[in-house]
């Protein structure tokens, strides 16, 4: 037997701590950290260390794609945990293709992907998309305002939910478009402008600090969540968090995890979380990827002894994990993860009272054009409220 | 760019394309069936290439090899035929006019990635439904050409052996036709034959 190395396995990490996106990225990097340090007390990947090498990419692609390459190339990880945006997986996904290295993204995105050199952790459209659009269909009604930042995970989900109100006989208000660093002005025009239109609801696919500044604009011209809510498939705890439960309550989010899930997993997590972060940390969609997307790779290590991504790739798809949501799985055909569908909406303590869960865990269908409402096959169960 | 109403019918059908893969069973043809598979079109795959394609194919991904230059295939470039999508691993001149003859509005490129496949797909089927479409439209204005042709040869006729104008020659052959419900092109053709065969004499 050939005598085993003790030296411990390096990961990449690049996951913002400035720029706009930095709030729901800094909580990736803590599900992150705390995965790693369940595993090093563990005995970490078969008696060797897990280490860590962060950088910050201040949410900035072309920062992303340089420090990606100097992970592979200069400190030498075979694997990075991160990105959030579009653009910036986007960025990171050539570099980790042309080095052969391999990204874990943590984050629900737009679908329409694949990479050998990827796996994604986070919801695809029929994880989350479909179900918002029927939960709000049947208890507000159909005529939505759109309103997004201006990239490409706007684009795609508006025009899936476009189809999906349009095949039910509803109407797209308004698709309105802000850049991501729009100021509080263009905020209340839009807000004035749902005022005026005056939808069933309200879809918003703002992300990073825009969250926080249309749900402020949507208060002041006092509209009302009870009537006519904001529904997200991004609004998580992490902005609630920021933005004051105040003007968060009564919101809708679509999502596989919140911090108010009721499972064993996730209460131990949620405490060991508080414990190691802070009382008034929270946890949310995002966090609970990075923390079992590590768990995953940790597992896979520790099955083939190595952190080479040749063997990572043979073990990693078709894995499971009993993530704080429940089990997740990732596809062995499209790398993308079997997860559970959920409906929130934020209660006056900043968390989610969950309205309806899927029954059981739903396929990733990455790749899916047309949605349908019909055949959707796990309709979710209503929770007694 | 426009944004268009809804997503485009090609793209909502993906899932019912009937795809034909024919490629060795490597890398690259398990990478192509394996986004196929994603994408969800339905594949079936095969080689050496078949002489006769199924009848239900709405495309052909064709590994352009060195080996397939001497093949006779006879379903490649007929009319009708499914567009096809050329895989190459070769880029020398030989190969390039190989794919030039396919008539192919796309070629995917060796090693095979999953990325871009999808794209090549839609453009391809997209641009063959439209050449499709220009070819009929274009067959169309090619008899209406030659309808034409026939119609000015008669109201010629008409106007040397009646002494008409040629308004009123026109007027003949449209009130035949509508009277007797048949095409102005097919009294053209009516009056033509009767010249030839009676010299000018039409009154009969």
């Amino acid at each position: 037997m050939k005598s085993r190395s003790t030296a411990p396995i390096r990961v990449g990490v690049l996951f913002s701590e400035t720029g706009v996106t930095s709030v729901i990225e800094r909580s990736e990097r803590q599900g992150t950290l705390l995965a790693v340090q369940e595993i090093n007390e563990a005995g970490g990947i078969n008696g060797r260390e897990l280490q860590l090498i962060s950088y910050d990419p201040q949410s900035r692609p072309a920062l992303y794609a340089s420090q990606a390459k100097h992970l592979l190339l200069e400190d030498r990880v075979q694997v990075i945990l991160g990105c959030y945006m579009s653009s910036t997986r986007k960025a990171v996904m050539p570099v980790v293709e042309r080095w052969n290295g391999l990204l874990l993204y943590p984050t629900l995105y737009e679908g329409f992907e694949y990479s050998r050199n990827v796996i994604y952790t986070g919801a695809a459209p029929n994880q989350n998309s479909v179900q918002l659009a029927e939960f709000m269909m049947r208890e507000f009604g159909s005529r939505v305002f759109m309103v997004g930042s201006d990239y490409i995970y706007p684009y795609e989900s508006n025009r899936i939910m476009s189809d999906l109100i349009v095949e039910r006989g509803g109407e797209k208000v308004a698709e309105v478009y802000l850049p991501l660093d729009a100021s509080w002005e263009s905020y209340v025009t839009v807000a004035k402008k749902i005022q005026a239109t005056n939808p069933d609801f309200i879809f918003s696919t703002v992300v990073g600090y825009g969250t926080s500044l249309l749900h402020r604009a949507y208060a002041q011209v006092k509209l009302d969540p009870a009537k006519m809510p904001i529904a997200s498939l991004t609004t998580c705890e992490a902005e609630v968090r920021q933005m004051g439960a105040d003007i968060a309550e009564g919101h809708i989010t679509s999502a596989p995890y919140f911090q108010s899930v009721d499972t064993e997993t996730n209460r131990r997590c949620v405490a060991q979380f508080k414990n190691r972060f802070g009382a008034d940390e929270v946890t949310n969609m995002c966090w609970e990827a990075a923390y079992f997307q590590t768990h995953l790779l940790a597992d896979a290590m520790r099955r083939v002894d190595t952190d080479n991504i040749v063997d990572l790739l043979r073990v990693l798809p078709g894995s499971e994990f009993s993530g704080p949501q429940g089990k997740v799985r990732i596809d062995e055909h499209n790398h993308h993860t079997y997860l559970r569908p959920r409906i929130g909406r934020v209660n006056g303590q900043g968390q989610f009272d969950i309205l309806q869960e899927a029954e059981r865990w739903v396929r990733p269908d990455p790749y899916l054009v047309s949605h349908s409402l019909q055949d959707w096959s796990t309709r979710a169960q209503i929770h007694a409220r | 760019m426009r944004k268009s109403e809804g997503t485009p019918r090609l793209l909502r059908e993906l899932r019912s394309l009937r795809v034909l893969v024919f490629h060795p069973d490597d890398q690259d043809g398990q990478e192509l069936l394996g986004q196929l598979q994603r994408i969800g079109c339905r594949v079936k795959a095969f080689w050496p290439p078949l002489d006769k394609l199924p009848d239900e194919t709405d495309l052909v991904i064709f590994a352009m090899r060195p080996e397939v230059l001497s093949m006779d295939l006879p379903w490649l470039r007929r009319d009708g035929s499914p567009p096809v999508i050329p895989v190459v691993n070769y880029e020398n001149p030989v190969i390039v006019e190989a794919v030039l003859q396919l008539n192919a509005y796309g070629v995917i490129a060796s090693p095979v990635k999953s990325f871009g496949l999808l794209t090549s797909i839609v453009v391809s089927v997209n641009q063959a439904e439209k050449a499709r479409a220009q070819e009929k439209y274009i067959a169309r204005l090619e008899q209406r050409l030659a309808g034409l042709r026939k119609i000015n040869k008669a109201k010629a006729i008409l106007m040397s052996t009646r002494g008409l104008s040629e308004d009123d020659a026109y007027k003949v052959i449209r009130d035949q036709a509508m009277s007797k419900r048949v095409t102005a092109e097919e009294i053209a053709d009516a009056v033509i034959n009767a010249n030839d065969i009676l010299g000018f004499d039409l009154k009969s």
